[in-house]
């Protein structure tokens, strides 16, 4: 009898639901739907922000056999920059131009109104906290952080200690003398509130390749190789 | 079965019944509170409170001209107690020579570099510094940038006073100054050049004397206005501007902190009317029909006001022009200001216009950038008058013309292009140039009699600056083109010089709250151009180098302010300025053999030509030319400028390094003007002493406190570029909040949904008993 009975109800289920009971369904439905689409959004912002490495390392490399105007795909608002890596963190990212929130949802992004690193002053690249600068609150002072340009400059940084800064009082100079490179990120690096503060390393040039003219094609295969285990994707 | 039975067995279960719908109602009431939690936590975000920091100055926020040191808080700095301050300005007809001299001392114990920052008007041309540390003298030479920091940087190392000036932006210097001894007095003296300002008729200067504001103690509570779909906050860069509090010093302490001493010789060139100082009290001595003496009334000097003088012409009307010239080394420069009459064109109807408005809404742009941009025009579309035309483009990588030619602007027609402006989203990359060609040279010929103006609204974000120049420059025909800069940080380079070439304004928009106040002016001026086609031409061949060029138009109550040079010492012939007001042309000519003389026009036309050079850089070949041309007009005219820079070299013999400092005084051979006790006067020098002792101790050791105790050379490049600290994007994304939010509420709705079947079950379990009570009886 009771399997009877439940059959039918199950059968009957919705049919014998009061009209209060199917707001309240209605609205459990909805909460879990909510739920689902809210979630769904936040792993697609990492996802995004993790394949589309994948786009722009391609993108990058043409950018380093001298091919000119390469966009990661016709609609991007930025092109690439250069590569970033922290050897001793085995991470390494392709930094896009210009800071906008648009190219910051693909990957680290070089300030426009700072000098490209390597050169005289202080080139600022930031990059969210919790997908390309996760490994930024890792990094020690003395590790080195390598820059490769497009222009095929290998570029080597010896990072400083970190510090902690409002994002307007960032007391970043891009005028500064030397050959300086700022990584910035937002701080706290655990919270999920958006917040002022930032989390600033300084870094300073210590070994400048020059210019790679012609193929290298070791080190090109080199690059290519890495970009497909994203760095990222372990975290 | 017995009723008893039938109530013991029905009393159990309805007790059942009522805790399980309790139970379920709590349980489901209980998650949607907890839903509401989660948003009400998720919108109220508590704004972090601002780290106090007291009496500690940014360089960028100096008002006036203040000797700077690294305190021990990056990126601040604290102010060397200012001694005093002797300003001596001398104005001759419209040039005007300034020489500010300071006082400043370093109150710490130990040697220290520190960096005099000061704003001037933009056109000023520096030309002139001397100091005085301890018992050296220093005059500055004009030098190349590189060369002269080189100089600076040898000399500092050397343990040698050595200051060096820089210019950091057109209207910010900064002079850093190395090896300061303990509680040495330094005195810094500038001079420069500029124009007196003419505006309706009047005739003004200022003179920054703003005290920087101190960041107060008290916590700020500042809010960033952050996206959501870009996470880049967007605001004031100044958060909360007005909760920095203005220093509110009561005057007489103000004087006792900072004296100034403001003398001004006024020669107008016509007799003096109307003489004002809106927010300074000033004693005026009469010095002929033409000239005035003007200083401060003692004890009288508010912290938080530029000083500012107004004169007017006596009686009559205002001299409609001037010419003015200065012959050196074999070169006559001259300098010609036109009033055009206001009359002209005023009973005139207003010139039809043709307006094509192009608006950016490429990715850069998402945010609250387009939403300003989308306000922006719809606002200025409202505007336009049934007898206007006008067209809409928008553009990312790709374009849309919205009418095929400019139409008329019927009530109709602009209230479906505002509808479809209001409907535009910010997606895509920026590809500026074919819409800027669809704008300048597809949009048909201009009716006759029309102006055809081009309204740009975009950021900027752009990366081939040069080919769009050579766009307007070439196709721009009769348009004037005008840049709308929109959000917290737009390329105003790119847009002040599209401007500048397309012969119209840049307006910046900064936030909401400008749109409609700077949209204003700008209305103002697109619906009102006073006089347009300007020309200016001299009967003298020899003549080079007009400026500016071209003429831009002008707006009511504007002069024409021209700079020439000519190659002869007696400059025959005329000077023809022609234009249009309205439909009327208009010329005026002016006999250049009648030219009175003034001082200092050649500097003036040297920083004039420095600023044609420079905004003419896009379409040079390469950059090192345009730094070259630069450089031969500033060493020519020992200005400071972008590629040059002034630097000091002792002038006083220097210590023999056997002996102690203090036991052997070097003589003092001054070399003459060089003795600034006569600049600031027996009273100065005495009230100055007086005034260091009596100054409050604990203030000056205050400062000693937070001064960094041994500042690196990379801590006073830091001050000395002067340069706003760059303002870091957001750089957080709401990805993992969304993540958390989204699991709390499948789990809420998981909970919810246990609830429910809680419940469905007790309501079974009743049916099922009740059921079972009928069948049993």
């Amino acid at each position: 009898m009771s399997t009877e009975l439940s059959n039918e109800w199950r059968a009957g289920f919705l049919a014998r639901l009061s009209a209060g009971e199917t707001v309240v369904l209605a609205a459990i439905a909805m909460i879990a739907l909510g739920g689902t689409l809210v979630a769904a959004k936040g792993v697609y912002m990492k996802a995004k922000a993790e394949l589309s490495q994948v786009l722009l390392q391609r993108s990058f490399a043409a950018e380093m056999r001298g091919e000119t105007a390469t966009k990661p795909w016709p609609w991007a608002d930025f092109t690439t920059e250069a590569e970033i890596s922290a050897p001793r963190l085995g991470q390494k990212a392709i930094v896009l131009s210009g800071a906008s929130g648009e190219a910051l949802a693909f990957g680290p992004a070089h300030l426009l109104s700072t000098p490209q690193p390597g050169d005289a002053g202080t080139a600022v690249i930031a990059a969210h906290r919790d997908t390309h600068f996760r490994w930024l609150k890792d990094v020690k002072p003395g590790d080195l952080i390598v820059v490769t340009r497009k222009d095929g400059r290998k570029l080597t940084f010896r990072a400083d200690a970190g510090r902690i800064a409002r994002w307007d009082e960032s007391g970043i100079d891009a005028n500064a003398d030397g050959h300086n490179l700022a990584l910035a990120t937002c701080w706290p690096f655990d919270a999920t509130t958006r917040g002022p503060m930032r989390y600033i390393v300084t870094a300073e040039l210590v070994v400048a390749d020059p210019i790679v003219t012609g193929a290298v094609p070791a080190s090109r295969s080199d690059i290519a190789e890495k970009s497909s285990d994203n760095p990222l994707a372990q975290n | 079965m017995s009723l008893d039975a039938q109530l013991a067995r029905t009393q159990p279960s309805r007790g059942n019944f009522n805790l399980g719908v309790a139970f379920a109602l709590m349980a489901l009431s209980l998650s949607f509170l907890m839903l509401a939690g989660l948003f009400v936590r998720a919108f109220a975000e508590t704004p972090p409170a601002r780290e106090t920091m007291p009496s500690l100055v940014r360089p960028n926020d100096m008002g006036t001209g203040a000797l700077l040191f690294p305190s021990s808080q990056p990126g601040y700095f604290v102010e060397a107690p200012r001694l005093a301050t002797d300003v001596e300005i001398d104005v001759t007809g419209p040039i005007m020579r300034t020489r500010v001299t300071q006082r400043f001392q370093n109150p710490s114990k130990g040697w220290v570099e520190g960096t005099y920052v000061f704003p001037l008007p933009e056109d000023s041309a520096v030309d002139v510094l001397k100091m005085q540390i301890g018992d050296r003298f220093i005059e500055g030479e004009i030098k190349l940038r590189e060369e002269a920091r080189q100089i600076y940087e040898d000399a500092k190392a050397e343990g040698k006073k050595t200051a060096l000036l820089e210019q950091q932006r057109p209207n910010i210097f900064t002079n850093q100054v190395a090896n300061i001894g303990p509680g040495e007095t330094i005195v810094v003296q500038i001079e420069y050049q500029s124009s007196v300002h003419q505006s309706d008729g009047a005739f003004s200067f200022r003179f920054p004397m703003v005290v920087a504001p101190r960041y107060n103690p008290q916590p700020i509570v500042q809010t960033v206005d952050l996206d959501g779909s870009t996470g880049y906050a967007v605001g004031d860069p100044v958060p909360d501007r007005d909760k920095i509090e203005a220093p509110v010093l009561d005057p007489a302490k103000n004087a006792r902190i900072n004296p100034v001493k403001l003398t001004i010789k006024l020669d107008a060139g016509f007799p003096i009317g109307a003489l004002t100082s809106p927010f300074h009290e000033i004693n005026v001595k009469d010095n002929g029909d033409t000239g005035r003496l003007i200083t401060l009334k003692a004890d009288s000097v508010p912290a938080d006001r530029d000083f500012e003088l107004n004169w007017k012409v006596a009686a009559g009307k205002t001299p409609q022009a001037g010419l003015f010239r200065e012959t050196i080394a074999g070169k006559t420069y001259l300098l010609g200001f036109v009033t055009p009459p206001s009359e002209a064109g005023a009973n005139e109807e207003k010139p039809h216009r043709e307006v094509i408005f192009v608006i950016d809404n490429s990715g850069s742009m998402s945010g609250t950038s387009i939403e300003q941009a989308k306000e922006s025009l719809a606002l200025a579309i409202s505007r336009l008058g049934p007898n206007d035309k006008f067209n809409v483009i928008r553009f990312d990588d790709t374009m849309t013309v919205y009418f095929p030619s400019p139409v008329q602007a019927t009530p109709d027609k602009r209230e479906q292009a505002i509808a479809y402006v209001r409907g535009l989203t910010a997606d895509g990359g920026t590809e500026m140039l074919p819409a800027l060609q669809a704008a300048l040279s597809a949009q048909g010929p201009v009716a006759k009699d029309a102006l055809r103006q081009v309204v740009f609204l975009t950021d900027g974000a752009i990366g081939n600056e040069a080919q769009l120049f050579e766009e307007i420059a070439g196709n721009r025909g009769d348009a004037r083109v005008f840049t709308v800069g929109i959000g917290s940080a737009p390329n105003s380079h790119f847009m002040t010089k599209a401007a500048e070439i397309g012969r119209g304004t840049f307006t910046l928009i900064g936030s909401e709250d400008q749109i409609a106040a700077r949209m204003g002016e700008l209305f103002a001026k697109l619906e009102n151009p006073a006089m347009t086609n300007i020309a200016a031409n001299f009967d003298e061949k020899t003549v080079r180098d007009i400026s500016p060029d071209p003429m831009p138009d002008l707006y009511r109550g504007e002069p024409v302010v021209l700079t020439a040079v000519l190659d002869s010492t007696a400059p025959k012939g005329m000077l023809r300025i022609s234009g249009d007001a309205g439909r009327q042309p208009w010329q005026i000519a002016i006999d250049v053999a009648k030219a009175s003389e003034g001082k200092g026009i050649a500097k003036l036309w040297a920083r004039r030509q420095i600023d044609d050079i420079e905004a003419t850089a896009y379409s040079a070949a390469d950059p090192a030319s345009v730094d070259k041309k630069i450089e031969e007009v500033a060493l020519a005219h020992h200005l400071v400028s972008r590629v040059t820079s002034l630097v000091a070299v002792d002038v006083t013999p220097s210590r023999p390094n056997d002996e102690p400092l203090g036991s052997a005084k070097v003589p003092l051979n001054l070399p003459a003007g060089w003795d600034f006790d006569k600049v600031f006067g027996e009273e100065g020098t005495g009230g100055a002493t007086q005034r260091a002792q009596l100054a409050p101790a604990p203030e000056a050791e205050m400062v000693a406190d937070m001064m960094a105790a041994a500042p690196t050379a990379r801590a006073a490049g830091m001050i000395a570029q002067a340069a706003k600290p760059v303002a870091l994007p957001q750089t957080a994304t709401l990805a993992d909040r969304y993540i958390l939010i989204g699991l709390l509420m499948i789990a809420i709705a998981a909970m919810a949904s246990v609830a429910f079947g809680i419940w469905r079950w007790q309501m079974q379990g009743l049916a099922t008993a009740n059921a079972g009570t009928r069948y049993e009886h």
